[in-house]
């Protein structure tokens, strides 16, 4: 186990390293002018000697082998640099915007995974209209864009009802109207997995046996059809769980809420060099241990996982 | 190529989720007032606005940025040493009075002795040293104020409230830049101390202090109660009305709209074009739409030193063949105003002699276009001349929102034979070409400023962008006479002289036909029907916050 864990965290720092590595040189290939970039873009208006300032001060007159170098050496004494445009320490920048996205993305899971448990046990495997149903209600869920269910969301509870208020700012009841945006598609993708498995798992022999035994309805889905679902619905959650971080921008944007996946898409655009890595590398990060997590959760769900490695 | 009906049905859809909400009934809110500089009655003081703010500037020292939301934040937060009076010309606010050299080279000015910054330093002529110092200093990495005070060579503290600014060379503009928010005054103890702090945490002597702010959500400020000091033409006096102003940026349009309109703000600094007709129709609710000073919007830049644009007759032909009030109507849904003008009405010496001959003419560009030698046409429309199609590629940010303008631009040109192409591109990928002249047209955009130099911002061949220095010349024009016209309104303060030049100076343009000026650039506002005392600033027609107030019995 340990042994496992330890080298699940050497690939993951391999991986980091990857990262940062790929981040530093898609973003300096690009072609553009970091220079005219921090100062504002195409409204800026600098002086000679202001241009000539920033080249310097930033490095960008030296090759980019060295740039690199230079990056990679201060990253190791963890030092993420000042953001370019922000002007402020990239660490102070993440740390203040990390905790909003995390929340949001956690209820948006507990959310999303609790109604899929909840849908799925109640009706794999029932009437065939309640099927074809589902299979509509699944697929409307997870293809309709966020931007799309947060409007809607936002004109019916927010402007017209005035059951929530639009705006994080606004007080706790803000969050719940993201929430149910972010959670809704992972919802419809989970439901999927997880009733599909369900129904295949309650035709095999031993739910037969577990009827014949006098088990309910109630104790064969959840005693015995569900631990078996789990695993190929834990797999996909990993993943959910990473593209929430993109789905994210859009909720935030569209709330008015701060938050990572916003932070990143204006750095993105801006061409916020330190900004940028420094997100990037938090959110692999992130990504990583959420496998390990999740591996490890197989198999406490299935003990055989780990004898079968 | 991007599809045209794609964006069309875009736009569409989102008017019409407004005219779902509430009954659009007014047409355009093209109603343009003048005047509003001024407060007419005093205020009650009392309670916190809550206004929405389409973005973020990322950090709030206005000598640092070049973001157009300074110019109202910085009225929040900061004075300045003159104010624009209602007609544009340079009025005391710091600074009391001043005499200019007659070589137009030394400027003395005379400050107010009773001002002090929020920091509880002192305003005088060493803090006024300092803040221009900081302007320029490279270190400060100015995108703008540096260089609107380019011409500054030397300041120097004659005694604790005069201080004398000596310029390299005569600068008519000086005045007006001033005036400007990204020039606004800081705490002097600040800039020495801890220059860093300036981003996230400003001091100035403005009618508000920062009381926090929290980058992507918002930022809100206090009433400085012993605030005395607006400037005169505000007719303003005292501290502020308000005890607190809430902003809060929300970037979502239709979030904007349909968050004042049920009242969780009162205010809203950006109303999307696509909403006003809604807004206007709303009883709740009082538009304003005003008109900014400085170059109207251009929605194409021709790049004059490749072809096809180095013709001049195709030029203007290209320009002929839009129909400016469709644009119009198309990007401000009926709240822009077109213009075939270099300068915008509202800017002191505008020439409305000057706008006539750009005027929408489909006949004429035809005509032009069969001069230039494209007589022949191809199996799709479109001119050619020796087999060669007549066409240019326009360079556009692929995150432009203005992309529903250039594909109805390209709409119109596709009827007299002109092949307009856009390619849409990262804006880093954009700089460069931008750096390297590596273009046919750009998207022009606006040049905001309280002076008419504007023009020599855009147009004078000096200002030509590259490498080694930022330049908003986009259309690359070098021509002499343009040149030594906006080189003289620089050299003289004389009102007789600066009317005449800068009159020569438009009609050369529409001669020249650089760009195509489009629209105005129009600040769109609206606000509950309780909130009152809404004026604007001279310099750029955005609201000031000292002399709002809140009517609770209107509410």
């Amino acid at each position: 186990m340990t042994r496992r864990l330890l080298g699940r965290l050497g690939a993951g720092l391999v991986v980091l390293w990857g990262t940062a590595t790929l981040v530093f040189f898609v973003i300096n290939l690009t072609p553009g002018d970091p220079a005219i970039t921090i100062l504002g873009g195409p409204d800026a208006l600098p002086t000679p000697a202001v241009l000539r300032q920033v080249r310097a001060e930033y490095g960008f007159d030296q090759p980019l082998w060295g740039q690199y170098l230079h990056y990679l050496g201060r990253l190791l004494h963890g030092d993420f640099g000042v953001s370019y445009r922000l002007h402020q320490p990239v660490l102070k920048l993440i740390a203040g915007q990390f905790g909003a996205t995390a929340t949001l993305a956690l209820w948006a899971m507990v959310l999303g995974s609790g109604l899929a448990l909840l849908v799925a046990l109640t009706t794999a495997k029932r009437a065939r209209w309640l099927t074809e149903l589902l299979t509509w209600a699944e697929v409307v869920l997870s293809s309709v864009p966020s931007f799309i269910t947060g409007l809607l969301l936002l004109l019916a509870f927010s402007f017209s009802l005035h059951l929530f208020p639009s705006s994080s700012t606004h007080g706790w009841t803000s969050i719940i109207l993201p929430t149910v945006t972010l959670a809704l598609p992972v919802a419809g993708v989970l439901i999927q997995v997880l009733r599909r498995e369900l129904e295949e798992i309650l035709e095999q022999p031993f739910i037969i046996t577990a009827r014949t035994r006098g088990l309910s309805e109630t104790g064969v889905r959840l005693g015995h059809a569900l631990r078996h679902a789990l695993i190929p619905t834990l797999t996909i959650l990993g993943v959910m769980f990473t593209t929430l971080l993109s789905t994210a921008v859009v909720v935030e944007t569209v709330f008015n809420r701060q938050g990572l996946g916003r932070m990143m898409s204006d750095a993105t655009t801006n061409r916020d060099v330190p900004l940028v890595l420094g997100i990037a590398l938090l959110v692999t990060s992130i990504n990583i241990l959420a496998n390990i997590v999740i591996d490890f959760i197989y198999v406490v769900v299935d003990p055989r996982t780990e004898r079968h490695e | 190529m991007l599809s045209r009906s794609t964006f069309l049905r875009g736009g569409v859809g989102l008017t019409a989720l407004f005219a779902s909400a509430r009954p659009v009934l007014a047409d355009a809110p093209l109603d343009l007032p003048v005047g509003g500089h001024r407060e007419i009655s005093p205020g009650r003081p009392g309670g916190t606005l809550r206004v929405s703010v389409a973005t973020d500037i990322g950090s709030l020292d206005p000598h640092a940025l070049s973001a157009t939301n300074v110019q109202w934040i910085g009225r929040i937060l900061f004075d300045n040493l003159v104010y624009l009076d209602e007609q544009g010309i340079p009025s005391p606010w710091l600074a009391k009075s001043w005499i200019i050299s007659p070589d137009g080279k030394t400027y003395t000015f005379s400050l107010r002795d009773d001002v002090t910054f929020s920091d509880g330093a002192k305003f005088n002529a060493e803090a006024v040293l300092i803040n221009l110092e900081h302007m320029r200093a490279p270190a400060t990495k100015s995108p703008l104020a540096g260089t609107y005070i380019q011409p500054y060579a030397s300041g120097r503290v004659v005694d604790e409230f005069t201080f004398e600014a000596t310029l390299r060379a005569a600068y008519s503009p000086f005045l007006n830049v001033l005036a400007q928010s990204w020039l606004a005054m800081e705490s002097p103890k600040t800039i020495t101390e801890c220059p860093a702090s300036l981003a996230y945490h400003p001091v100035g002597s403005g009618p508000f202090i920062l009381e926090s702010y929290k980058p992507q959500l918002g930022m809100s400020f206090i009433r400085r109660p012993d605030y005395n000091w607006s400037a005169p033409v505000t007719g303003h006096q005292g501290a502020a009305y308000l005890d607190r102003l809430e902003f809060e940026f929300v970037p979502d349009a239709s979030v904007r709209y349909f968050s004042l309109a049920s009242g969780e703000y009162d205010f809203t600094t950006d109303v999307p074009a696509q909403a006003a007709a809604a807004a206007q129709a709303d009883q709740a609710l009082t538009l304003t739409n005003r008109v900014r000073m400085g170059c109207p919007n251009r929605a194409i830049a021709f790049n004059v030193t490749k072809p096809p644009f180095d013709d001049l007759r195709v030029r203007r032909a290209t320009a002929l063949a839009m129909d400016r009030d469709g644009v119009a109507e198309i990007a401000g849904f009926g709240t822009y105003r077109p213009i075939a003008n270099f300068l915008s009405e509202t800017t002191q010496y505008y020439d409305a002699s000057a706008a006539s001959s750009l005027a929408y003419d489909p006949d004429e560009a035809n005509r032009l276009f069969d001069e230039a030698g494209w007589i022949g046409r191809d199996a799709d429309g479109y001119r050619n001349r020796n087999g060669e199609r007549l066409g240019a590629k326009i360079a556009i940010t692929s995150t432009l929102s203005s992309i529903p303008v250039i594909v109805e631009i390209q709409s119109d040109l596709r009827r007299v034979g002109f092949d307009l192409q856009l390619e849409a591109l990262p804006s880093g990928q954009l700089l460069q070409q931008r750096n390297a002249g590596q273009y046919q047209a750009m998207s022009g955009g606006v040049w905001h400023t309280n002076t008419p130099d504007a023009l020599y911002i855009n147009y004078h061949g000096s200002q030509i962008p590259g490498w080694k220095q930022g330049g908003q010349n986009t259309s690359r024009l070098n021509d002499p006479q343009l040149n030594t016209l906006l080189e003289q309104a620089r050299e003289t303060n004389d009102t007789g002289a600066l009317r005449s030049l800068y009159a020569q100076a438009q009609t050369r343009l529409i001669e020249l036909v650089p760009a195509v000026p489009l629209y105005d650039n129009h600040t769109v506002i609206a606000y509950g029907s309780h909130v009152r005392g809404v004026i604007y600033d001279t310099s750029h027609e955005t609201p000031h916050f000292e002399t709002i107030w809140l009517d609770e019995g209107a509410a």
